[in-house]
């Protein structure tokens, strides 16, 4: 499918630049890829170090490990805020969307290299500004914010006076901002910068995610910079936006936030569909099934994800009309999702399967992604969501898409690509060990939350009655094997880069069609000086 | 490199990137103004929501009439009230009546009781609405305290009036043929900085 005309003098500007120019200095789309997938490494690390403490506090009723309530709700607030802005954004958009975004669409860098730049690193400094806020006071019973990683007035106005709340919404802001250049620099890359011949409809399905949650990201996060620019004002400046002694109405912000909110999760799954695609493809040896019908169905999840926020809130009390409408709006979300499931299906049916590691973790995406959407048909439902509302079931449910649905898509990425980023190939028996030490661990983790939520323990709390006791223990049980898995895969990495096993080209073969396989392993320092064209 | 075949791609090439950046010069113009037209909505929300809720009753949002003109029919509907204090405000504050049975369409007036219990000269205002939340469009409020701020001196009682009727065009409503009660409820808040008739001018 792919030609390239003439060899080029690529090698000619082929010199990398000194250690600190390279990688503090960086306008390299490659290199600012690489950034983002170590930064988002090393917080996925903080995010999961978070987890683990909360699961040994939940091991048995009781309070053991931690030394008050309030901690532990920061604990599960900053869990959340770091995984989501820190390590899934981060790695799944900045590092693989900077990686094979222009290589896939044969351009040789991003539109604004500069800009790149800066998005990247502007999130170092939001998370200190994040991090910090561990640090100082935040209400009167402790340091830090516990209010959830929904931020919802008025606890975190009038229930958290002290400046950590102000550290994390600047934390906040700063990566927002930092996430709205990244956009706007995908948006323009993707439009303007695609080798002759490589048309909308020919574009791989990883550019079209980039693409989708680049929109997605450009639309919901001004919004959430909007509402937390008024809590700021709210807790600094004495307005009342959200202060119902002052006309204004704490509801309003749970619309603005699930306005961004429900949006997010799609920026967060969709570049995991986008790998998903190509790995099911690469290893059955087949194009991926319904090309068309598969970039369309990102593009409706995008569309309807804006319109379906209010099903995160049914219990304010809404109309019962208005709840019909996002129950509606909601379920028909399942109808692209399912065209996706059932093109990676297709793809596979009749395929010549290989079961490298990369295609068990897109598997296992699936096999994971479909239960959590599942449970999400559940809840979507307003007469058994008032019930299972702040519910394990509802933990477990968006832990099934989020931590088993988009972090299996960044693995699944990660050995995709893990020869073609590194120059350097994994070995194939530590990886095994990985997989499988982590989908047991989050699936003994997480499936019996869906028994707790079932019997109707809440989340968010630090105790629990000893009725809930025996499924806690086995999550918690899972968490131990998940931080074995996460050993394995360190390992994993520290014996790629000591044993130094060059990767080839093509190591995956002829599945691989994308532009990205044409090139060495890792690519030339600058690429694509001479434009592929694509028949 | 020195055929007249490659020299003529690699102007064509030059040519190319000059248009390429000033195209997405141009997308990064509509993509920025596109991030703060949404920064701008977040905000603008603010006074959309405020003006949705109280053209539609949307969340129980009350209406405010200058006269009742209607015809009273026989339907009752009894109105339940229900008051609450903010934990920050020292006052009592409880309805004359637990419940009134009304006839949908006529006037009612009906009082509250609030008591300063502190020691100081207090201003306070209060938020309301009613359950169920479809009952709002069609609760009218002729007069009501809730309009304006309220002051009572240390140990100062006052009674707070309410006139208020059921809109008929609720007995069109099929969504309401199941309601038989209608529960109004205020809260009251201390005002940091009283204003006076601001919001009562809001309000009208």
């Amino acid at each position: 499918m792919v030609a390239i005309y003439g060899d080029g003098d690529d090698h000619a500007h082929n010199d990398k630049p000194t250690f600190f120019k390279r990688w503090f200095l960086s306008t390299n789309h490659k290199d600012i890829g690489t950034l983002y997938l170590w930064f988002g490494m090393a917080s996925g690390l903080l995010g999961g170090f978070l987890s683990f403490m909360m699961r040994l506090e939940l091991k048995e009723p009781g309070i053991q490990i931690f030394a008050s309530e309030h901690t532990y709700l920061v604990f599960t607030s900053m869990h959340g805020l770091i995984m989501i802005f820190f390590m899934v954004m981060p790695a799944l958009i900045g590092g693989f969307g900077n990686w094979f975004g222009p290589l896939m669409i044969g351009a040789p860098d991003m539109a604004f290299p500069r800009l790149n730049n800066l998005s990247f690193w502007l999130l170092p400094v939001a998370f200190v500004l994040l991090v910090s806020s561990f640090f100082v006071q935040g209400s009167s019973s402790g340091n830090g914010f516990g209010g959830g990683w929904v931020m919802y007035p008025p606890l975190s106005t009038s229930g958290h006076q002290g400046p950590a709340f102000d550290l994390i919404i600047m934390g906040l802001l700063a990566a927002g901002f930092a996430s709205i250049f990244g956009a706007i620099n995908f948006i323009t890359t993707i439009l303007n910068m695609r080798a002759p011949g490589m048309t909308m409809h020919k574009m791989p399905l990883f550019a079209w995610s980039i693409l989708v949650t680049a929109f997605l990201l450009l639309l919901a996060l001004p919004v959430l910079a909007a509402a937390l620019f008024m809590l700021f004002f709210d807790r600094n400046a004495g307005t009342g936006f959200f202060n119902p002694a002052m006309g204004g109405d704490p509801e309003m912000f749970q619309h603005l936030f699930w306005f961004f909110g429900h949006p997010e999760v799609y920026i967060m799954i969709l570049p995991a569909f986008g790998i998903v695609s190509h790995v099911v493809s690469t290893f059955s040896k087949k194009p991926i099934f319904g090309y068309l019908g598969m970039a369309y169905a990102m593009v409706a999840i995008g569309v309807v994800g804006f319109v379906v926020w209010a099903h995160h809130m049914y219990t304010v009390g809404m109309d019962v009309d208005l709840k019909l409408y996002f129950m509606v709006a909601t379920l028909v979300i399942a109808v692209p999702t399912g065209i996706k499931i059932f093109s990676w299906l297709a793809t596979m049916w009749g395929g010549s399967i290989r079961f490298e590691i990369p295609m068990l973790w897109a598997i296992a995406f699936i096999f994971l992604f479909v239960i959590g959407g599942v449970t999400g048909v559940v809840l979507s439902m307003p007469a058994i969501d008032v019930a299972l509302h702040d519910t394990y079931y509802v933990v477990a449910h968006f832990h099934y898409v989020l931590s088993l649905g988009a972090v299996f898509g960044l693995f699944c990425g990660f050995y995709y690509w893990f020869g073609k980023i590194f120059g350097v190939m994994y070995n194939n028996i530590l990886a095994q060990i990985h997989f499988w030490l982590f989908f047991v661990g989050v699936n003994v983790v997480f499936f019996p939350q869906h028994f707790l939520g079932m019997q109707g323990m809440p989340r968010r709390y630090i105790d629990y009655p000893v009725e809930f006791a025996t499924y806690n223990e086995i999550s918690t049980y899972g968490a131990f094997i998940t931080l074995a898995g996460v050993i394995a895969f360190f390992v994993m990495m520290a014996e790629a880069f000591i044993v130094r096993r060059p990767a080839a080209d093509n190591y995956w073969g002829e599945g691989a069609t994308t532009l990205e396989w044409t090139l060495s392993s890792p690519p030339p320092y600058h690429q694509f000086n001479t434009l592929p064209r694509v028949k | 490199m020195t055929d007249p075949e490659s020299i003529d791609a690699e102007i064509s090439e030059a040519l190319n990137a000059q248009k390429k950046s000033a195209s997405n010069r141009k997308t990064l113009g509509v993509l920025t103004v596109t991030a703060f037209a949404m920064l701008g909505l977040g905000f603008a929300s603010k006074p959309l929501y405020d003006t949705f809720c109280k053209i539609t009753g949307y969340g129980g949002t009350t209406r405010v009439a200058s006269e009742n003109t209607s015809d009273v029919s026989d339907r009752v509907v009894r109105v339940q009230f229900d008051s609450n204090t903010s934990k920050d405000l020292a006052w009592d504050f409880t309805p004359e009546k637990p419940y009134m049975d009304v006839n949908i369409g006529a006037n009612n007036l009906a009082f509250y009781t609030a008591t300063n219990r502190s020691d100081e000269t207090i201003v306070a205002t209060s938020t309301f609405n009613v359950s169920p939340v479809k009952a709002g469009p069609y609760f009218s409020k002729l007069e009501c305290f809730c309009f304006t701020e309220q002051t009572l001196a240390p140990g100062e009682s006052a009674e707070f009036p309410v006139i208020f009727f059921l809109d008929p065009l609720l007995l069109e409503d099929r969504r309401l043929d199941e309601v038989t009660t209608v529960t109004l409820s205020y809260t009251f808040f201390p005002v940091e900085n009283p204003v006076g008739t601001i919001k009562e001018a809001a309000l009208k």
